[in-house]
């Protein structure tokens, strides 16, 4: 009679309640488990609240001459000692537990939720003194303490299952509250309040739904463990007196024949423990864990055979001898699904900055992370090679991969205070890769560990090292995660988007730092950004993406200065970074529509649906043409824009080419 | 550090005397008398009333409640009213019991829930879906139940384990050992399934953290990955969920004495709950807080040492 930790409760209270977990109960249905389920639930509680009516024998009914029969004709399940009929016991034995066990999950419910509510709501101060109270009553053994109730108000099982609520309600209200306090972060619910709904209904109409379905996991899980109480009372003794049946004494009596009559015990055990694992089973379909749990391992397909390319953007950039890193016509899609990226090809020379820049969605961050080889699960690269000092990375195993990480390739993170290990100091996370590269011992390793934090500019690098994740600020952990992936001394680096979780001053310490190693060590990178600003700082070479694919390459002085796709001149035209000398423009522009999302992208060129000067030869392919001396441009009309002196106009509305689409981005001042 | 210790000291007293204020406040709450239960049914009103107030029930109630409180702190819980014994001393020779079988069964659960867990969360496919069927399944199952269905395989069946009983370890350790056998085996059955669980959904989670793409990227191997950064991190919900389990199986082992004939303190509170006993009730009560409590404290002292947030807390 453990009172069970509520368990799924912290599997579901992580996500609480993003779309994909909301399910309907049609959706809850159509798993097989959760219809079983759903349906036995329903046929035990029917069966057992009409037993009455249907029953074949009263409870009482002794037939002497069929003691401790097996089943038969007469008595579907057997009898018991007394020559009692199984199944009109069982299912007359029923209707207590079923209902009382209900009396708990409502009365848990009825103070747990409301608690949790109000401590979300009310702030700090009142969650603490309500969280201290609880907390007590959580450390209260509940099944020592039932007995004492029961020691002094005798058997009365209602009352009694009533206050095992009272008791479980304060794990009820831990629970939710972590749910509630996340429902309540979300942004619509300060809008309802904003607009003026009062407490009461902002909770009813905002934030209860969004809870909905981790409401219905916990109570379909109390209600299994409920059950289970008043079956252990019952078979304790705290139970219905005889001649009247319930499932706990039936099996305690079944206990004491277990060796001439064991099929005694089976009928009632399997009910009861069908009912609870019915219970168990309905609160794993509604929180569609057993979905998530069939597939978590991580095994990594082969890439498939190269296909030939698929769009025009082909064969441009020429290949380049001394470059490093060569990417050529690589896709990236999704298994058996849409293309997430296609034809990219770049060439990076050593000692280079390369900078990937496009919109979000436009795949730069794909394309960087399958040079790692390090995809999402169920995301492959399906085409093109990527040449890495004289070998293809693409279609490596996983090992022969793992050799090229850190060692050659390092990769430095969006967000440098989620990509260290919180549990393991600093010291740790760099001396354990410094000891596997280098091949060093304990001491030497913390050495150059110090050396590297200091290289990167950390001044106290023996108080970092000694420091946990949660003790750095976001520039310093990004300081660190950059000394780690030169722990490997790499020839390659992989910026994803340095400093976009950064401070502004801080985006450009960081900027500062990588320049500088860039210069010292000679190290190649490829910097991931949407922010132009940083690539005019720090890129060498810029491939602007949009759509899976890259519409502009070259030199980033030629690119910035004299952009020829439009796409890239619109990027420029919205960017507020205004170099020094540059007056300021009256509006930025904004780019209209969207980027289409994959698998609905047009033939030819992408950027039509949202280009000014988008015209019927756009929409069918035709290839790129090399510009910038080592670049390319994917514009079928670069050359006749470029002869026309046309580029992107800042303020479409007075423009010649005026889509029809309004801008979705407003413009600024 | 300190400062998070000393909070949960405090915590660890109110709790204590948050279960003293509670089942003390119960016992008063009745209808019936310390006097009538010690007399029986047959006594006369008058010698009830005698009987209470030589018992002292008749004082103010918060008399009681401090003379209580003075007691307790030296050790004494009182007498029981059905046979006069020292509550103190039986509990002291009933709590050994049960906290081996509290303690077997949660060693026993830890081990095999976590090799399940990890076996689920690193192998996926058709073993995780069996692994999480079945562990759905056995936390579904009444331990009573399957206690005695172990009974009827292990003891009657196959004959290697005695069916019920208890033998004192300083009477036959070997004895004792087999007695304890089926109890600890009845009790892993569940904790195990919610060991495995916890551990598989806490993996998971780990290995699907940020932080574990950054190692991927440092060509860490994948052992070290997940045997020692991803099960680090997953073992903060693993113990918490062995510490509620050991709680609960020291508070819930009512059922499992009951069943096994274990003289052990569940049995103890079957007992003075069916007979009124009111001294032991409060006295139960009171140990198994006692218990409860000192076990969180250690499971804070683990949490400290496996995060370093608390720790710097």
């Amino acid at each position: 009679m453990s009172v069970l930790p509520l368990d799924a409760a912290d599997d579901v209270a992580a996500e609480p309640g993003s779309p994909a977990r909301r399910q309907g109960l049609s959706e809850v249905l159509r798993r097989p488990g959760g219809l079983l389920a759903a349906g036995w639930l329903l046929f035990v509680v029917v069966a057992s609240l009409t037993a009455p009516w249907w029953r074949p024998y009263g409870v009482a009914e002794q037939d002497l001459a069929n003691r401790l029969a097996l089943p038969s004709a007469e008595h579907w399940l057997g009898t018991d000692p007394l020559g009692r009929d199984l199944l009109s016991r069982i299912f007359t034995a029923g209707t207590e537990p079923l209902l009382s066990s209900a009396v708990t999950v409502l009365v848990a419910f009825g103070i747990g939720l409301p608690l949790a509510l109000i401590a979300a709501e009310r702030g700090p101060r009142v969650e603490r003194v309500i969280s201290r109270v609880t907390e007590v009553f959580l450390a209260l053994p509940s099944t020592i303490l039932l007995l004492a109730v029961i020691g002094v108000i005798g058997v009365r099982t209602f009352i009694i299952m009533a206050v095992l609520g009272v008791l479980i309600s304060a794990a009820v209200y831990r629970v939710m509250l972590g749910v509630a306090q996340s429902v309540r972060t979300r942004l619509y619910v300060d809008a309802a309040r904003v607009n003026g709904l009062g407490s009461l209904r902002v909770n009813v109409v905002h934030v209860l739904p969004s809870m909905a379905t981790v409401i219905a996991v916990q109570a379909a899980q109390l209600y299994g463990i409920g059950l289970l109480i008043v079956a252990g009372l019952a078979f304790l003794g705290f139970g219905p007196a005889e001649p009247d049946p319930s499932w706990g004494f039936m099996i305690q009596d079944a206990s004491s024949y277990v060796f001439n009559a064991p099929w005694l015990m089976v009928p009632t055990g399997l009910v009861l423990a069908l009912t609870v694992i019915a219970a168990n089973e309905l609160a794993d379909a509604i929180a569609g864990k057993a979905a998530g749990e069939a597939a978590p391992a991580r095994r990594r397909r082969r890439s498939p055979a190269l296909t030939a390319p698929l769009d025009g953007a082909a064969e441009l950039a020429p290949a380049d001898p001394d470059a490093v890193l060569e990417v050529r016509d690589l896709t990236i899609a999704v298994d058996d699904g849409a293309d997430l990226v296609t034809g990219v090809s770049f060439a990076l020379r050593p000692g280079r900055v390369l900078g990937l820049v496009g919109e979000s969605g436009c795949g730069k961050t794909m394309t960087a992370r399958s040079l790692l080889g390090l995809l999402p699960d169920g995301v492959s690269v399906r085409g093109g090679a990527i040449h890495w000092r004289g070998q293809d990375l693409v279609g490596r195993t996983e090992k022969e991969l793992t050799a090229v990480r850190g060692r050659e390739i390092a990769l430095i993170s969006q967000e440098p205070m989620v990509a260290l290990d919180p549990m393991f100091s600093v010291a740790y996370q760099l001396t354990q890769p410094i000891r596997r590269f280098r091949g060093v011992g304990r001491g030497e390793a913390r050495r150059i560990a110090a050396e590297l934090l200091r290289n990167v500019g950390i001044v106290d690098a023996e108080r970092v090292l000694r420091s946990y994740p949660h003790q750095l600020s976001g520039g310093m952990a990004q300081r660190v995660c950059i000394a780690l992936a030169l722990t490997g001394e790499p020839q390659l680096l992989i910026a994803d988007e340095p400093t976009t979780a950064l401070d502004v001053t801080v985006q450009a310490e960081i900027l500062t730092l990588l320049r500088a190693l860039v210069r010292d060590t000679g190290l190649s990178v490829v910097v991931v950004s949407h922010d132009l600003g940083v690539v005019a700082d720090i890129c060498d070479d810029v491939a602007v993406m949009y759509a899976g694919t890259v519409v502009e390459s070259g030199t980033a002085a030629a690119v910035l200065d004299a952009p020829e796709h439009p796409y890239t001149q619109a990027l420029l035209a919205a960017n507020p970074h205004v170099p020094d000398g540059v007056p300021v423009p009256v509006r930025l522009a904004s780019i209209p529509g969207t980027v289409p999302p994959p698998g609905s992208w047009p033939a030819g060129c992408r950027f039509a649906t949202r280009c000014q000067f988008a015209q019927d030869q756009c929409r069918s392919p035709f290839p790129a043409r090399p510009a910038h001396a080592t670049g390319s441009v994917f514009c079928v009309r670069a050359d006749e824009l470029a002869d026309a002196h046309v580029s992107w106009d800042a303020d479409p509305v007075g423009a010649a080419h005026a889509p029809a689409t309004t801008p979705t981005a407003g413009a600024s001042r | 550090m300190l400062a998070f210790l000393a909070r949960r000291m405090v915590m660890a007293i109110g709790t204590v005397l948050a279960a003293v204020v509670i089942s003390f406040l119960l016992v008063h709450a009745t209808d019936t008398s310390p006097g009538a239960v010690r007399l029986g049914t047959n006594a006369t009103p008058e010698r009830i009333v005698a009987e209470n107030e030589a018992l002292g029930w008749n004082r103010p109630l918060p008399t009681q409640f401090f003379d209580y409180l003075g007691d307790l702190v030296r050790g004494d819980l009182g007498t029981s009213l059905i046979d006069g014994r020292s509550i103190a001393a039986d509990l002291a020779d009933r709590v050994p019991v049960t906290a081996s079988i509290a303690l077997f069964a949660t060693l026993l659960s830890g081990v095999l829930g976590i090799v399940l867990g990890v076996t689920a969360a690193v192998r996926g496919g058709r073993l995780a879906r069996l692994i999480t069927t079945g562990s759905g399944v056995a936390l579904s199952l009444p331990v009573f139940w399957v206690g005695i269905l172990l009974v009827y395989v292990l003891a009657l069946q196959l004959g290697w384990l005695p069916a019920t009983g208890y033998v004192p370890f300083t009477v036959d350790p070997a004895g004792w050992f087999t007695s304890l056998l089926i109890p600890v085996i009845t009790l892993t059955i569940g904790g195990a399934a919610i060991v495995a669980r916890t551990a598989n959904a806490g993996l998971r989670q780990a290995l699907a953290q940020e932080h574990v793409r950054t190692l991927r990227a440092m060509g860490t191997p994948e052992w070290r990955i997940r045997y020692v950064h991803a099960l680090r991190f997953a073992s903060l919900p693993v113990v918490s969920v062995l510490g509620i389990q050991f709680i609960a199986l020291f508070g819930g082992s009512v059922i499992i004495e009951n069943l096994f004939a274990l003289p052990g303190l569940g049995q103890a509170g079957q007992a003075a709950a069916a007979s009124s006993d009111f001294p032991a009730l409060v006295g139960v009560v009171v140990v198994a807080t006692l218990v409860v409590v000192v076990i969180n404290l250690l499971l804070d002292l683990v949490v400290a040492a496996l995060d370093p947030k608390v720790r710097a807390a």
